[in-house]
């Protein structure tokens, strides 16, 4: 008896068993249009007159003047950069946007701990006053003379990279910076000396490189492996 | 604003330019270069102090922090920027492209509901105002 009244109550609610559908005819819907006004009428005729302005008419949305119709771009005065970026390609590099920058910074950030995410996930300690070292904090910068121990030289890879970047750095900036193998007590001085050893060098470079190649051919006659054809490095020369 | 971000950067490369001497000088140290080490050390908090001062003028630029990533993986921050101009293309053409479909939807409709209910449409034309 029980099972049966529990089966009867589940059928009474049921969704299907309305003749509804799923809706409940007691809870009222609200308009969503706002202008559905009518009128009821009862009695031997009953009728349903929409008294409002229309079925579903709805206040049109107000016009903005600024819509995805206006070209953005242009209407915030931004196609200069459009052009500027979309045009050319764009090298990947960090080093190439930072082209003066020493040190191999192209390498991800959380390799050596110098992510800017890290600066703002553990921000350093601030609002201490900046003063200058006293002579006895200087003595802690007493340094033992000698080259540094192997594990602190990686920086020492840099160098390589900048001679390479060296004719892009001049046209950014006129004075260059010295170059990592200049000795400590040339640091400073006129840049004007510094580009006549720069010329000296690229010339011995040049000369020092004919002999190499001169060199190789001579070797590549000699040698019986020699079959005639370039070497990548051959193909790259000429 | 320009020349705050100027000013910055100068004070940012002689910071950088002052660290990488500092380097030189202590990579391979001589005795006769202590001097030259303090002096260079008094001009990093120099340096620091300068940056630290140039803090107030910059205080209204705001980076967006997925720059930060950029850089963090070592690429160009300039792709950032290309990447936010060529998506924000897209999606203005496909807005565009959106609103001109509705607007051609809207002038069919229009079309042929007059067809079908002119008067309806004369009603609803006058009640809109837009006749």
């Amino acid at each position: 008896m029980m099972m049966g009244d529990q089966f009867r109550k589940v059928e009474q609610y049921s969704p299907k068993s309305s003749p509804r559908g799923a809706r409940s005819p007691v809870v009222s819907r609200q308009d969503s249009s706002g202008t559905l006004k009518t009128t009821i009428l009862l009695g031997k005729n009953p009728s349903i007159v929409p008294s409002g302005p229309f079925y579903l008419m709805k206040e049109p949305p107000v016009d903005s003047e600024l819509t995805g119709a206006t070209n953005l771009m242009a209407y915030y005065g931004l196609e200069h950069s459009y052009s500027k970026f979309s045009g050319k390609k764009l090298k990947e590099q960090l080093s190439s946007f930072l082209p003066t920058l020493p040190g191999v910074i192209d390498a991800p950030g959380q390799q050596d701990n110098s992510s800017l995410r890290s600066v703002i996930e553990k921000p350093p300690i601030v609002g201490k006053e900046l003063l200058p070292l006293t002579s006895v904090q200087l003595d802690g910068f007493r340094l033992h003379p000698g080259p540094l121990p192997e594990q602190y030289r990686y920086a020492n890879q840099a160098p390589i990279k900048k001679h390479k970047n060296k004719h892009k750095k001049h046209k950014h900036k006129e004075g260059g910076l010295p170059n990592q193998e200049t000795p400590v007590t040339e640091i400073g001085q006129d840049t004007h000396e510094k580009k006549h050893k720069k010329q000296k060098r690229h010339d011995e470079d040049k000369e020092r490189r004919k002999k190499k190649k001169e060199k190789k051919r001579k070797k590549q006659k000699h040698s019986p492996e020699h079959s005639g054809g370039l070497t990548p490095s051959q193909h790259s020369n000429t | 604003m320009a020349s705050s971000l100027e000013n910055l950067e100068t004070q940012l490369e002689m910071f950088i330019e002052n660290v990488r001497q500092i380097h030189i000088i202590v990579s391979d140290f001589q005795p006769q270069s202590q001097n030259v080490l303090n002096q260079k050390l008094q001009s990093l908090v120099h340096g620091l102090q300068e940056v630290d001062k140039l803090k107030s003028q910059v205080q209204d630029v705001h980076v967006p922090l997925e720059v930060f990533d950029y850089i963090d993986q070592g690429r160009n921050p300039q792709l950032y920027t290309k990447d936010c101009i060529e998506k924000a293309l897209a999606k203005n053409e496909q807005v565009k492209g959106k609103i001109d479909a509705y607007r051609k939807f809207k002038a069919n409709m229009l079309l042929e509901l007059s067809r079908v209910f002119p008067a309806e449409l004369n009603k609803y034309r006058a009640i809109r105002g837009d006749e």
